[in-house]
């Protein structure tokens, strides 16, 4: 008896422990992010423009420097006397991070299921923990004594979050130079690093160039950051995401962001950068892809099929497989949001597509573009070529 | 007196001297030995019965061409002039000499001639840090030629070429625009008509690096995407 009450407060212990792992990654998503406010959370899940300079907290916190928040969480909750059992409840939080994240949250009261991540992969979360994961054990590995390693780990973890805002900084500076004056510059996806090294060539180093934007559905990412941009004061284009093709030829570079960087020099972004490269290839139009060097990832797609935790459909995704197809032309047409309240969603519904159940809706959040239609990658690291980021990836693992 | 740089700046190194002075004569030694151990790797290279295409002239390229020769390999070279300065000339002079199976082409003729070609070798002003090449003007007609072609392109480069840049101005990378006297007579710009027109004479040409196939420098051979 006494060893079942054991068993059942081990395992009481775990689900309290699970449980408080989730709500520590929900609370550090939803915090701001910037050099003003690193760990303030007043959970407004702020997601409200930068007027001001391009460094300012704002919106979506990179999912790494959450994850590696949590960890820390679990490090100081942790009641493991040595570096094998802090690692074995490390790696034990990664994994309910993980698992989490693919299979979304409870049922909410609408029967829609809450996903922690929306339209953004697990990958960025899975090579942070891992890269936290390996400097935890190479750090007992250098101090075998174990407080003094458990509070190192510690203040790395915290300027963790700090050296990801110098990572941005680094990128842009490496990269504004590609932005010549007169360029026109294609961009997908809303992507802060993309906004660095814009905002960096536009504000500091006042070239004069054009932004032509994808819109992104469905989550409107890049008509999101299209307002950053003009408020910077860069001429802004917004384009649907099917007119990539029609502008490529005006374009001189196209520029965007990763969730991931795999181990052949190829990207994991926002669905559509896929198509995006192979029409630049296609047009003779360089492909650069900002990337911090904690998103490069151990691992090796052959196609689209083969990332982990692919597809749009129910089955195993961070994505979310509810798409509403509105026949915007017409809304526009019959003059809604003309109104007196400036209403954005008047008589939007009867613009909807209503589908039957039998039609199956696939919404991948991401795709895979080989190394091929890339051209060079702007990390923290300086500006690389597709092949030197596995060596990087040794070194980053080694 | 404000301290500028960093702190080891104004450390007293008794060693510094010797230092430096090793690292100066390593760097001459590698410069002297340079065409030597360039055109240690020529017989890899060149091979018996290979139609060569080379561009205007360059001293690295001729002496990787005798050592070649020297091996007892037998080929041939295909010389392309190379205008407005016509290297190309006292290139294929230097090469006949030396015993090789040479043709002068003019620089229009290179497409034609391309099919026929087995390997183009390449002089290099400059490697920039993406893998591209800065060449004598003309060259990036050789190798876009090569391309369509599928003949592979070496670029002969020592690594003191290797040059921490990229492209950013595109043809203009560490690229001049000299005097178009080359180009044309002085005694013809006296005529209103000729002072209409823009004569433009760049000294370089920027190849991007899916042009080129192989660096061949005096540390080996390297691929284009391996330079960073």
């Amino acid at each position: 008896r006494i060893a079942a009450k054991i068993q059942m407060d081990h395992q009481q212990s775990d689900v309290a422990e699970r449980d408080a792992i989730v709500d520590d990654l929900r609370r550090h998503l939803s915090a701001p992010f910037g050099p003003q406010s690193s760990d303030a959370d007043d959970g407004d899940g702020g997601r409200a423009p930068s007027t001001s300079s391009a460094h300012s907290g704002r919106s979506s916190i990179p999912l790494p420097v959450a994850a590696v928040r949590v960890l820390l969480g679990v490090i100081r909750r942790s009641r493991a006397e040595t570096m094998m059992g802090l690692q074995a409840d490390l790696r034990g939080a990664a994994d309910v991070m993980l698992d989490f994240a693919r299979r979304g949250g409870p049922v909410d009261a609408e029967g829609g299921r809450r996903y922690l991540l929306l339209n953004r992969s697990n990958i960025a979360l899975s090579s942070g923990c891992e890269l936290f994961l390996k400097y935890v054990t190479r750090a007992s590995l250098e101090t075998p004594e174990f407080t003094e390693c458990r509070s190192q780990v510690l203040e790395r973890g915290t300027r963790f979050a700090e050296l990801s805002t110098a990572a941005r900084d680094r990128i842009a500076r490496v990269g504004s130079p590609f932005v010549r004056d007169g360029a026109v510059v294609l961009t997908h996806g809303r992507s802060r690093v993309v906004e660095a090294v814009l905002l960096r060539a536009a504000l500091v180093e006042r070239r004069r160039f054009r932004v032509v934007v994808l819109e992104g559905r469905p989550d409107a990412g890049g008509a999101k950051c299209a307002k950053t941009y003009a408020e910077a004061g860069i001429p802004t284009t917004v384009v649907l995401d099917s007119a990539m093709g029609y502008v490529m030829e005006g374009v001189d570079l196209v520029l965007v962001g990763a969730e991931g960087v795999v181990e052949n020099g190829g990207t994991v972004n926002k669905v559509g950068t896929f198509a995006l490269g192979m029409v630049a290839k296609e047009l003779g139009v360089p492909v650069y892809v900002a990337a911090e060097s904690y998103k490069f990832t151990r691992l090796y797609p052959l196609n689209n099929r083969d990332l982990p935790g692919s597809g749009g459909t129910e089955g195993g995704t961070g994505g979310c497989t509810t798409l509403r197809f509105a026949d915007t032309l017409s809304w526009s047409a019959s003059g809604a949001g003309d109104g007196d309240d400036g209403g954005k969603n008047d008589g939007l519904g009867e613009h909807v597509v209503d589908l039957p159940g039998s039609v199956t809706i696939e919404n991948p959040p991401v795709d895979f573009t080989p190394a091929k239609y890339i051209t060079l990658l702007f990390t923290d690291l300086g500006v690389l070529t597709p092949s030197a980021v596995s060596d990087e990836l040794i070194r980053l693992y080694q | 007196v404000a301290q500028i740089h960093p702190p080891h700046y104004y450390q007293r190194r008794d060693d510094l001297r010797s230092s430096v002075m090793e690292a100066l004569q390593e760097m001459m030694g590698e410069l002297e030995d340079l065409h030597k151990s360039i055109n240690d790797q020529a017989v890899q290279h060149i091979h018996a019965g290979e139609i060569i295409l080379t561009y205007a002239l360059s001293k690295t390229v001729e002496l990787f061409l005798k050592a070649a020769a020297a091996k007892k390999r037998r080929f041939q070279v295909i010389v392309c002039e190379g205008a407005p300065h016509f290297g190309g000339h006292a290139m294929a002079k230097s090469l006949a000499e030396a015993g090789i199976d040479t043709t002068v082409i003019h620089d229009a003729a290179t497409y034609a001639i391309m099919a026929r070609v087995n390997k183009v070798l390449l002089p290099a002003h400059a490697v920039l840090a993406n893998g591209g090449l800065i060449a004598p003007s003309g060259s990036n007609m050789v190798a876009l030629a090569a391309k369509q072609n599928s003949v592979p392109v070496v670029a002969l480069a020592g690594m003191f070429k290797l040059c921490p840049l990229y492209p950013h101005e595109g043809q203009d990378t560490l690229n001049d625009l000299i005097s178009p006297s080359s180009v044309s007579d002085y005694s013809l710009m006296g005529s209103p008509t000729m002072c209409e027109v823009d004569f433009v004479n760049p000294v370089h040409d920027y190849i991007p690096p899916q042009l080129i196939d192989l660096y061949v420098t005096n540390i080996g051979g390297f691929q284009p995407s391996y330079i960073y």
